[in-house]
């Protein structure tokens, strides 16, 4: 046999005229094994190549191995194209409603007072404060006594209290978390005790289980300026950096001078709402400077150290934050209110 | 405390300041204005008319045609009234008036004649005999003789004036009194105070009962006058609508007297009937069984509390109130009149006691001077006089300590500054200190204070300092830094980072936080079918609860829990999934002796939105976040169901969980399908948690096998699979795929397929590896559970 009797061009153009026509990657698979198969075309061709004469030999293998090549190299190009026509035709032959929503586990919702009281937190933790916890069942003694407010003292009217007995109540302010963490630590002392405190008082706008984070510093140099400072730092952390403090006296047994701390209306910016009663300020915490009598109770020295301590309602600056007009729904516990704050 | 501005006028002249202009100042000087209380709105126009002619209108016999002089002009109003004569002074809704009923008067025509206005009754201008004489006759309002023609009927009636209701905190009881108000307001405004009268005319001394005071802490000053002849009638206008302005209903002219004394200078008094004391007064404890019965009717019993009492019987109830026979009456005569300083505790808690409190009581409650008891005195006095009441003798009978001696505060400028963070002159500070009463003398760089014996609250310079900052201005305090302060480390302790960690799971978990008041009913340990005398019965009560459902401290929080699932049932919302994490509080004994244990206990709930095996899972999760190896057991919470519940125990966490019992869901309402989970997460939230360690992981190919076990329909698959992950350290993992009885499985037995992972850690597996360990698993079940292979 020689080497035109392989009659190549022939069969190139055949596969090439049978390429053209596998239209899907079936046909083309199939085209595939009867050109390079076992028995396919090709193989065979080259099986023959021992039958042609020695000085042909080169010359031969190399011609079918281009045809080969070649063919090979079209197959897979075609193969690619048939492949992403048959995955066109497949997504196009796909249909689903795309309006329809389903329910997937949504996450559940941490309740917004103890998201305000992370926030909180995480600032006067920023700020280099350490969170205390203090007793919610309490003694007469941390609650009111080492605070500065003697039995029958009329500042205890201040705070309708529950009692357990003579000695032991239900904390009404979280004030005593200053001293307990005043005699168990000694100054530089930067801490805020949040918590339930609870009042016998159960009307519109008040609950008798609410919550409070209490700020205490004491150090050498504390002054009045430096609460100043800080709650103002605060303020504009929770209402908006252009939110300004005042001052105004007040009175607390445990602080003195004691101030009651307003902040700018957030809402009208001082020109007058409902949300500040048209005053332009909206009360938010008392604070004050650490009274001496409550630094000595807790063994500390009051010519060597100062301190001042401030106290918030959560409640009350949930609601403010989050709109809540009605105390109860804090408690109420009700899934569609819950949920809101997902 | 109501401060009506007339009665401030009297010692300040406030100028032309507006109500709120005067109340933003106190504000600034710590006294907050609660509410200002505007005079009655709803009469306008409305004047003093003088009836000049009064004349029969021609055409009817009913109707008068009067000429009425008011102030400026006189006018021509017809009137249908028939008390009314030449000479009159009554009031007059001239025209475009309006009136409390809402009407506006215009000019009209009343059979011919014209008529511009209208004369008015006291029921026309909503007043009665308690505002004025006469105002409640059936017809015009006959005003008094010395009405002045033209003047605002609000003035002539005495209810033109504006009233502060001032909060007085509780350091400030010298400001319970409208003269000690009125100075700091002319401090305020830079003007001068002008005291009230304080002289009066006396005759000679007469006999008057002794006094004496058994123990001087509880009553440290007591003084007895004597007022003879004393006249019983109404006090004059003016007192009264003041009074009234207060909130004090006007009854004569003694007890008025008292009652504005007790305004005016916080001085409360007490005017006894002389002829119901029979011998000494004496201030002592009330007798064991002896009684006293007080104005108010009721019987009180006198055992240890404080009284004024006379030879024979105690009178008064110190500082409270009087007795019955010791009050004031139409034919009084002579008049023993007590101004006295009882010590605020005791009178707190003798109010408290008896259960009895005036308004004498909260004032001694608040704190009275040792001066204002002779002020008050001498005050009363004066108005008994003034008002021509009677006559008083000049002696008097008293006894008590001698004068306190008054404080003195040694500080410095500088050490003012220092708290303060800003630096005042020194002469301000003695300045301010000066203007409000304190004497200051210097002694080189100290301040020497002399503190007036009305503050009582003032004993050290930090209370200088708020003295001084609040004539100063708090807008002075500037904002700083805390420059010259040492850096802290701060940072959340462990039990917060655990519960917020918790917390992230759980809302992971798709559960919604909840919160429960800290107290629930005792009923609820009845509706948890808590057996009795277990340890979550013994729950601390409060002494003085709200009400009966909110009268113990909670031993559990599922209560709570199941309430609110049950609430919103109620309210159409059935598929919920929560959690609460609360403090419980366990007493060791009742009634507790310590405080009890405050345990962090974790309530979830699910209603309507999973089974057992999805509360087993949630309660897993929580159990893998504190890193433990728990053992479950058999449950035997009185809440759940029987069968469906077990028991957690770990190192960290120990509790209960399941299907709630079917009569607890009949009691709390609630549908059947609700699952919780109650775990003492104490000691979980206490541990600090570490981060959890890396082990390496196999390069190698595992081998996954799956197989297919007959055993006893009772054999536990949990328990079973477990054991399967005993047998080798190759098997990794063991998940359960099938639980199957029916065709092709004997009676009384399931089919239980399972696939298991097998890791190869040094080299991979031989096909003999493989075998013997499936062999091992085969062996295991059939030797502990009886299974077959399939």
């Amino acid at each position: 046999m020689n080497l035109e009797e392989l009659k190549l061009d022939e069969l190139r153009a055949d596969a090439l005229d049978k390429l053209r026509r596998a239209d899907s990657e079936k046909a083309l698979s199939e085209l595939k094994t009867l050109l390079f198969g076992k028995a396919g075309t090709l193989t065979a061709l080259m099986r023959t190549l021992k039958d042609i004469p020695p000085e042909q030999k080169p010359q031969a293998g190399k011609l079918i191995n281009d045809v080969r090549v070649e063919l090979i190299e079209l197959c897979n190009a075609q193969e690619k194209v048939l492949h992403k026509k048959a995955i066109d035709a497949a997504l196009n032959a796909e249909s689903a409603d795309l309006t329809i929503d389903k329910p997937i586990r949504a996450v559940g919702a941490i309740h917004p007072l103890n998201q305000i009281r992370k926030r909180l937190t995480d600032y006067f933790v920023g700020n280099g404060y350490i969170v205390y916890d203090s007793p919610e069942v309490e003694t007469d003694y941390y609650n009111f006594q080492a605070l500065n407010i003697p039995p029958d003292h009329p500042a205890r009217d201040m705070q309708d209290t529950f009692f357990i007995n003579d000695g032991i109540l239900l904390r009404t302010q979280t004030s005593g978390g200053q001293v307990r963490l005043m005699e168990q630590y000694k100054p530089p002392l930067k801490m805020i005790c949040p918590g339930r405190v609870f009042r016998n008082d159960d009307d519109s706008t008040h609950s008798p289980v609410f919550h409070q984070m209490e700020g205490l510093v004491v150090d050498k140099n504390v002054t009045l300026c430096d609460l100043k400072g800080t709650l103002e730092g605060f303020a504009k952390f929770i209402f908006g950096d252009d939110t300004v403090i005042r001052f105004r006296p007040s009175y607390f047994p445990f602080t003195e001078p004691s101030v009651e701390v307003d902040v700018s209306c957030f809402n009208c910016h001082g020109s007058g709402c409902r949300v500040c009663k048209n005053t332009g300020w909206v009360e938010i915490l008392g604070a004050g400077m650490v009274n001496r009598k409550v630094l000595e109770n807790c063994g500390i020295d009051p010519d060597e150290y100062h301190g001042f301590a401030f106290g918030m309602g959560l409640d009350r600056i949930t609601m403010i934050q989050c709109g809540i007009n009605d105390i109860k729904q804090l408690w109420e516990n009700d899934v569609r209110f819950l949920r809101m704050f997902r | 405390m109501k401060l009506p501005l007339n009665w401030l006028k009297d010692y300040v002249d406030i100028g032309d300041i507006t109500p709120q202009e005067l109340a933003d100042k106190l504000l600034s000087i710590g006294f907050e204005v609660e509410e200002i209380i505007a005079p009655r709105a709803d009469i306008t126009g409305v004047v003093v008319g003088k009836v000049e002619s009064i004349v029969h209108h021609d055409n009817s016999d009913k109707l008068w045609i009067c000429q009425i002089n008011i102030g400026a002009q006189t006018v021509q109003i017809v009137t249908g009234a028939q008390n009314v004569k030449q000479g009159d002074y009554v009031p007059v809704a001239t025209v475009g008036a309006t009136l409390p009923d809402g009407k506006t008067l215009a000019a009209a025509k009343l059979r011919g004649v014209d008529s511009y206005g209208m004369l008015c009754s006291g029921s026309e201008l909503c007043v009665d005999d308690d505002v004025i004489d006469g105002a409640s006759v059936d017809g015009i309002l006959i005003l008094p003789k010395d009405s002045v023609a033209g003047e605002n009927i609000m003035r002539t009636l005495g209810i033109d004036d504006t009233v502060l209701d001032v909060s007085i905190t509780a350091n400030r009881p010298d400001c319970q009194a409208i003269v000690n108000l009125a100075r700091e307001i002319a401090i305020l405004l830079g003007k001068k105070f002008k005291s009230p009268k304080l002289t009066y005319k006396t005759i000679a001394a007469c006999e008057i009962p002794a006094v004496e005071i058994a123990d001087k802490t509880l009553c440290s000053r007591y003084i007895g006058r004597i007022i003879k002849n004393v006249k019983i009638e109404k006090s004059p206008k003016w007192m009264r609508d003041r009074l009234r302005l207060c909130g004090i209903r006007p009854i004569n002219n003694l007890v008025d007297i008292t009652n504005y004394v007790l305004l005016e200078y916080g001085q409360p008094l007490h005017a006894f009937d002389r002829k119901y004391i029979d011998g000494r007064i004496t201030v002592r404890k009330g007798a064991v069984g002896e009684r006293i019965t007080a104005l108010d009717g009721k019987e009180y019993s006198a055992d240890g509390i404080l009284v004024i009492a006379d030879d024979k019987k105690p009178l008064a109830i110190a500082g409270v109130m009087g007795g019955e026979y010791t009050s004031i009456f139409p034919d009084t005569e002579t008049v023993f009149l007590e101004a006295a300083r009882f010590e605020r505790s005791n009178i707190r808690r003798t109010s408290r006691k008896i259960g009895l409190r005036s308004d004498s009581s909260s004032r001694f409650e608040k704190g009275v001077d040792w001066q204002s008891v002779e002020l008050g005195s001498e005050r009363a006095l004066a108005l008994v006089d003034a008002l021509g009441c009677g006559q008083i003798c000049e002696n008097h009978s008293s006894d008590g300590v001698p004068a306190p001696v008054e404080k003195i505060i040694k500080t410095t400028k500088d050490e003012i500054c220092a708290l303060l963070g800003i630096d005042i002159e020194r002469k301000t500070i003695i300045s301010i200190l000066k203007k409000q009463g304190f004497t200051v003398k210097t002694e080189g760089k100290t301040l020497i204070c002399t503190v007036p014996l009305v503050r009582e609250d003032v004993d050290g310079y930090p209370d200088l300092a708020e003295d001084i900052m609040r004539f100063y201005g708090y807008d002075n305090i500037v904002s700083t830094h805390s420059e010259n302060t040492h850096q802290t480390r701060g940072g959340m302790n462990t039990h917060d980072i655990n519960s917020d960690a918790l917390k992230t799971r759980l809302t992971s978990l798709g559960i919604d936080e909840i919160l429960n008041y800290s107290f629930v009913s005792p009923e609820q340990a009845d509706k948890l079918l808590v057996p009795d005398g277990d340890a979550l019965r013994r729950e601390i009560p409060i002494i003085n609860p709200l009400n009966r459902d909110v009268s113990v401290m909670r031993t559990q929080t599922v209560g709570g829990m199941l309430s609110s699932i049950a609430g919103n049932c109620a309210r159409k919302n059935v598929v919920m999934r929560f959690f609460e994490l609360g403090k419980v509080f366990i007493a060791d004994e009742l009634p507790l002796k310590a405080l009890p244990q405050e345990r962090d206990v974790l309530s979830i709930g699910i209603c309507n939105d999973g089974d057992f095996y999805t509360i087993k899972a949630i309660v897993g999760e929580v159990i893998k976040l504190f890193g433990v190896a728990a053992e479950f057991a058999p449950s035997t919470a009185s809440y759940l169901h029987p069968k469906l519940s077990l028991s957690v125990e770990s190192k960290l966490i120990c509790g209960q969980f399941g299907k709630v019992h079917p009569l607890v869901c009949e009691s709390f309402a609630l549908p059947s399908n609700v699952f919780v989970a109650q775990l003492d997460v104490t000691e979980a939230l206490a541990e600090a948690r570490d981060i959890a360690k890396y082990t390496p992981i196999s390069k190698l190919q595992p081998v996954d096998r799956d197989l297919a076990v007959v055993v006893e329909r009772g054999a536990p698959v949990g328990t079973m699979l477990a054991a399967v992950k005993s047998v080798s350290e190759f098997i990794y993992d063991v998940k359960l795929f099938d639980v199957y009885e029916g065709e092709q499985i004997p009676q009384g037995h399931k089919s239980v397929a399972f696939s298991m992972r097998l890791q190869p850690v040094d080299n991979t597996f031989a096909d003999a590896e493989i075998k013997r360990i499936m062999d091992a698993v085969l062996k295991k079940l059939e030797t502990e559970f009886g299974a077959k292979l399939r």
